[in-house]
């Protein structure tokens, strides 16, 4: 049987007046039933994209997906008819966007655009599919739905908001849900509980998710499955135990170092990685995270890292990654990363 | 709502007295030129008890600041005064008209509606295409054209040059055109089309911008990750919240037409109010000018009133009364 999802040498591109945007540049992995994927990186480095063209909803015509596959169970999404990707979006892969404000429609009521897609994909009325709406609304803890369903979208709180559009992704029961930034605009402490709903809505629907998030603890959490992305490219990749273990680039202990601990009380290691993310239209040559990186060498200059298999198994893009005094070189503190 | 309400009708209060005050300084003397016994008598000599009489009856013999407050002391009785040419009261001389200018203001907003939201929507559709370039470079042109000059085209070319050549099986009616030629309605057409000629420019250009605004929105990518149709995306989600500003212009412009297209109605000699009053300011029949001067404002500050309201049905994000918010 094949893979639920399974994405090989993705490619984006977009067209714009200072050049051509490489967004997204051969990127893979995979994604098993009931699964989830952490997808993290800088602003900039592709997530989005990423997301958006497996969905095939990159803005035409300045976006163009150059290259790659899709396989959504065996059948490759990019190859699809119009019809059949419009068949597959909303009802077996949804997605959740990063700002709930403005991704629900101002002017119809809630529990309508919750009930768009069942009308659409199961072929309910609209009266069914109200009720339907009023029941999802209930299932993430929306309080007396019912009425709620009659309101409109900027009678909700935020996290009300972000939780009305998780019920309108699942509505449908997917097989898979993006969810991109889906806590970044919320406040602190709704963070914490829509997180929560995702994963309680994970284990109740069997639904894999991709998630895609600056929040690394977000990942260590709750991702099988990382991948680390840098200008439009995967750097590294795999389990997320091994992705924050074992990690073998120096792009991911940059971000694992800028991230607040908790659990220790050593001041002064919140370090921002130096630099900023390079401009997708004029790539470094070679590493692209070779200008920030301080470890680079000649050989980063010249040539792209292959990503290749490390020896716990994940896979990573960085020259040394293979090179045992590298790893031994670091003196990284190893409770850091003991994120599980 | 109701509260709401009110407080928009308190506020015409002020509009009112200014519109009527700044019309009265203009009928001082010496403002304008005119003396207005002669205007109601004509050029020949008059007795001097006639003109006394004329005098007394409009009570043009009181200082000016009296004379406001008889007029506005009327008009809050229904009553406008009487004309000094036509012998008759000036409410029943725009009961006359009012008819025909509103027909003429339907028609130039159907016209509005039907030619400028299509303009609209297919060139943000098709954005950068011929039809979209097309739209843009005409609606340019139309905003700059003068409506009675525009008005004056029409008439040259679909009365009298259209007819020349098809030997009079095709042209459209002009004014002083027999009725038996045409049917009632076909006069309207170009009254109606020039009247809308410059909203509905920019109908179509408002129409064009909303809605690009509108299908950028992230709602826009939502409904598409629904897996809508692009049709039902555009026209269900992006149209309808781009139409809400679009109802606005044409629901004011409504009222503007409503109070008398002046221009338009004189050039195709169209009995309506803006005609009427045309002629009263070339004769100096100052009750009549300030009657449809009134009569303009009021409806227009009416209709205003019921744009916003029903701006609040649409936009439900809108909610006068100050408690939502
Ligand atoms: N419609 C577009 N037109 C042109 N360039 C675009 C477009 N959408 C995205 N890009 C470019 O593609 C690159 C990747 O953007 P993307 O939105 O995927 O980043 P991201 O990783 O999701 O960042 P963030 O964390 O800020 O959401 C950026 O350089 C961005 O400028
Ligand atoms: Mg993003």
């Amino acid at each position: 049987m094949p893979a639920l999802l399974e994405v090989r040498g993705l490619s984006t591109r977009f067209t714009t007046r200072d050049g051509i945007v490489k967004a997204v540049d051969g990127v893979s992995f995979a994604l098993e039933p009931g699964k989830t994927l952490g997808v993290v990186g800088e602003s900039g480095s592709g997530k989005s994209v990423t997301a958006l063209s497996m969905m095939r909803l990159v803005a035409e015509p300045q976006g163009k997906i150059v290259g790659g596959e899709v396989l959504f169970k065996g059948a490759d999404v990019l190859k699809m008819s119009e019809r059949e990707v419009r068949d597959m979006r909303g009802n077996r892969i949804a997605m959740i966007f990063q700002d709930p404000m403005t991704s629900l429609n101002p002017v119809f009521r809630v529990g309508r655009q919750i009930g768009e897609s069942l009308i659409l994909h199961k072929g309910m009325s609209r009266k069914d599919a109200f009720d339907r709406a009023v029941q999802l609304l209930d299932m993430v803890g929306i309080p007396n739905a019912r009425d709620r369903a009659k309101d409109y979208p900027h009678q909700f709180s935020g996290g009300m908001r972000q939780r009305a559009m998780i019920a309108m992704a699942l509505a449908c029961d997917p097989d898979i849900l993006i969810a991109d930034e889906p806590t970044t605009a919320l406040d602190v402490t709704i963070q914490a509980q829509i997180l929560e709903l995702i994963m309680e809505m994970q284990e109740r629907t069997g639904t894999a998710i991709i998630i895609i998030t600056h929040d690394l603890g977000v990942v260590a959490d709750i991702a099988n499955d990382v991948m680390v992305m840098y200008a439009g490219r995967q750097v590294e990749y795999g389990e997320s135990r091994h992705v924050f273990g074992d990690s073998l680039h120096p792009y991911t202990w940059g971000l694992l170092d800028s991230l607040p601990r908790h659990d220790s009380d050593e001041k002064g290691e919140l370090v921002p990685i130096e630099g900023q993310p390079p401009s997708l239209i004029n790539v470094p040559y070679g590493c692209a995270f070779h200008p920030r990186c301080p470890y680079a060498e000649e050989i980063c200059r010249s040539e792209v890292p292959p990503l290749l298999a490390t020896d716990t198994g994940h896979l990573s893009a960085c020259h040394f990654s293979a090179d045992p005094a590298f790893r031994r070189g670091m003196d990284r503190d190893q409770e850091r990363v003991a994120l599980k | 709502m109701l509260k709401y309400t009110v407080r928009r009708i308190f506020q015409m209060i002020p509009v009112f007295i200014g519109v009527t005050l700044i019309l009265f300084i203009l009928r001082a003397p010496g403002v304008l030129p005119g003396d207005p016994v002669r205007m109601i008598t004509g050029e020949r000599a008059i007795p001097d008890a006639l003109r006394e009489q004329i005098v007394k009856k409009h009570a043009l013999d009181q200082p000016l600041h009296r004379q406001y407050v008889i007029y506005i002391g009327n008009l809050l009785q229904g009553d406008l005064g009487e004309s000094y040419q036509r012998g008759r009261p000036v409410l029943d001389i725009f009961a006359d008209k009012f008819p025909n200018t509103l027909r003429l203001a339907f028609a130039g907003i159907i016209v509005e509606i039907i030619i400028g939201l299509t303009a609209g929507i297919i060139s943000a559709v098709r954005q950068y295409s011929f039809l979209d370039v097309l739209v843009t470079l005409s609606t340019s042109i139309l905003v700059s054209v003068p409506v009675f000059w525009l008005g004056m085209l029409f008439q040259i070319f679909f009365g009298i040059k259209l007819k020349e050549w098809t030997g009079g099986a095709v042209h459209l009616p002009i004014s002083q055109m027999s009725s038996a030629e045409f049917p009632d309605w076909a006069h309207l057409i170009l009254p109606a089309i020039t009247l809308a000629s410059v909203s509905t420019a920019y109908v179509a250009r408002i129409m064009r911008s909303q809605m690009l605004e509108a299908m950028g929105q992230d709602y826009i990518r939502t409904a598409l990750a629904k897996g809508l149709t692009r049709r039902a995306v555009t026209f269900r989600h992006g149209l309808k919240n781009a139409l809400i500003p679009v109802v606005t212009f044409v629901g004011i412009d409504f009222g503007v037409m409503m109070g008398g297209a002046i221009l338009t109605e004189t050039v195709f000699s169209w009995p309506g109010v803006g005609r009427e009053i045309f002629l009263a300011v070339g004769q100096r029949d100052w009750p009549i000018v300030m009657g449809g001067v009134i009569i303009i404002v009021f409806l227009v500050m009416i209709i205003n009133l019921i744009v916003d309201l029903s701006y609040a049905l649409l936009d439900p994000r809108i909610r006068y009364g100050g408690d939502a918010e």
